[in-house]
């Protein structure tokens, strides 16, 4: 797992409910805004289907390293602030490191305590269609270097 | 200036809420989809109720027990005679969840706050992170009106056997069954698609405007009266994935149409589309 996820996620294992609530709606914050060539493409192609609100995802890899760029709504702090957590954790790692992480990691970040089984389940969805992206996206430059 | 609704004092703006706001005989209460925006901003004096970790039992599904429920509103602050207003994000799916849990319970003068959470903040009304400790009651649970505003599933097999009617609040494509579960919400699919045989399909976001406001009496009734020929009089049965949006539907009819038996089938599709032989019927 990338240095920087693990060290999300060991903050938010130390922290107790209310503070994984406020590290969340922080990171909900900090979601960096999308650069406007990807802001231009907010279709149905890049929309995470797994979530609730619309979630965008961009992936992209570029010599061996994964570059994330997201947007999700205000009014959904949850996702929005998961998504922005992912970027911080996993922007610019290699897709090996991508593939490692866990499937469960919302239950490594404790959030499943604080949300709700019912609630974790469509951010898990945002993780599996990140490793699938960055797979299609890791085989496309591998396709594209060979040739 | 149309007709008024069949219960007004069941459904207050963000004018009243905000004459009220320090009125001691009411309590405000956030209820949404997304726990986290209660934390994000709330009304002032606000408190929390989860549809999830406070008003469903964390091990049956189920509701939480009278002692619970008890213990939820004597820690805030709300007494047997306490006017409870509700209002959250989602058009009041979870503020009209909540109303109706609380009615389970017989909790009396329960309001829901139109617009909810989104046209608060759009018109720029006060907000506070702050959480408000309101001294403790000493709630006692009236005992509830749960046999009149609650449905199981035999009560459900009943009424399809006595062709009473039933309505179907979830989205076209989960009543004909091309979807297992609501565009987005994968999470709380069933096994089989369809609906439920006799049926009337009406997605719940009919009776709400944009704005999440509802619609006004008279494009209510077109709806529910006129297109689907329901009476007041009529014995209803609401259901859709796991009972949140025909918490808002039950509500319409209930408060603002005045109709006198209508009740919520919170089991909805993930029971009905799970359980073996039960009768489905797929498309229009």
């Amino acid at each position: 797992m990338p240095a920087a996820l693990d060290a999300i996620i060991a903050e938010l294992r130390d922290a107790d409910r209310q503070e994984r609530i406020e590290l969340l709606i922080d990171f909900a914050k900090n979601l960096p805004a999308l650069p406007p060539a990807l802001a231009a493409r907010k279709d149905a192609e890049h929309r995470v289907e797994e979530c609730q609100s619309p979630v965008y995802l961009f992936v992209g890899v570029a010599d061996g390293r994964v570059s994330l760029h997201a947007d999700a709504p205000v009014e959904a702090p949850t996702v929005r602030g998961f998504v922005s957590l992912l970027i911080e954790g996993l922007d610019g790692a290699t897709p090996e490191e991508v593939y490692q992480t866990p499937a469960d990691l919302v239950d490594h970040c404790g959030l499943t305590e604080v949300l709700g089984m019912l609630r974790v389940r469509g951010l898990s969805g945002v993780l599996r269609r990140i490793k699938r992206e960055v797979a299609r996206a890791a085989v496309a430059e591998h396709d594209s270097t060979s040739a | 200036m149309g007709e008024s609704y069949a219960h007004p004092e069941a459904l207050v703006s963000a004018d009243w809420v905000q004459e009220h706001l320090d009125d001691p005989k009411i309590r405000i209460v956030e209820s949404d989809e997304d726990l986290l925006l209660y934390d994000v901003a709330h009304i002032p004096g606000a408190a929390r109720i989860d549809w999830q970790g406070d008003l469903q039992d964390q091990v049956v599904r189920d509701y939480i027990n009278a002692d619970k429920f008890a213990a939820l509103c004597s820690r805030n602050g709300i007494a047997q005679d306490t006017t409870v207003v509700f209002y959250g994000d989602a058009s009041n799916w979870w503020a009209c969840y909540a109303f109706w849990a609380f009615t389970l319970f017989g909790h009396k003068n329960l309001k829901i706050m139109n617009g909810g959470r989104k046209l608060w903040l759009d018109e720029g009304r006060p907000v506070t992170r702050e959480v408000p400790s309101h001294p403790a009651t000493n709630y006692q649970p009236k005992g509830g009106d749960e046999a009149a505003v609650r449905a199981f599933r035999d009560d459900v097999a009943a009424h399809l056997k006595a062709s009473r009617p039933l309505i179907d609040v979830r989205s076209p494509k989960e009543f004909t069954g091309e979807l297992l579960h609501m565009a987005d919400y994968p999470q709380e699919g069933s096994l089989r698609g369809g609906h439920i045989p006799t049926a009337k399909s009406v997605p719940w976001s009919r009776a709400v405007n944009e704005d999440g406001t509802f619609k006004t009496v008279d494009e209510l009734r077109a709806i529910y009266q006129k297109d689907l020929g329901l009476k007041t009089t009529d014995d209803v049965i609401a259901y859709c994935r796991i009972g949140e949006r025909s918490s808002l539907t039950w509500f319409v009819l209930t408060y603002l149409l005045g109709f006198d038996r209508v009740r919520n089938y919170d089991g909805s599709w993930t029971e009905w589309g799970n359980l073996v032989r039960a009768p489905i019927a797929r498309g229009e």
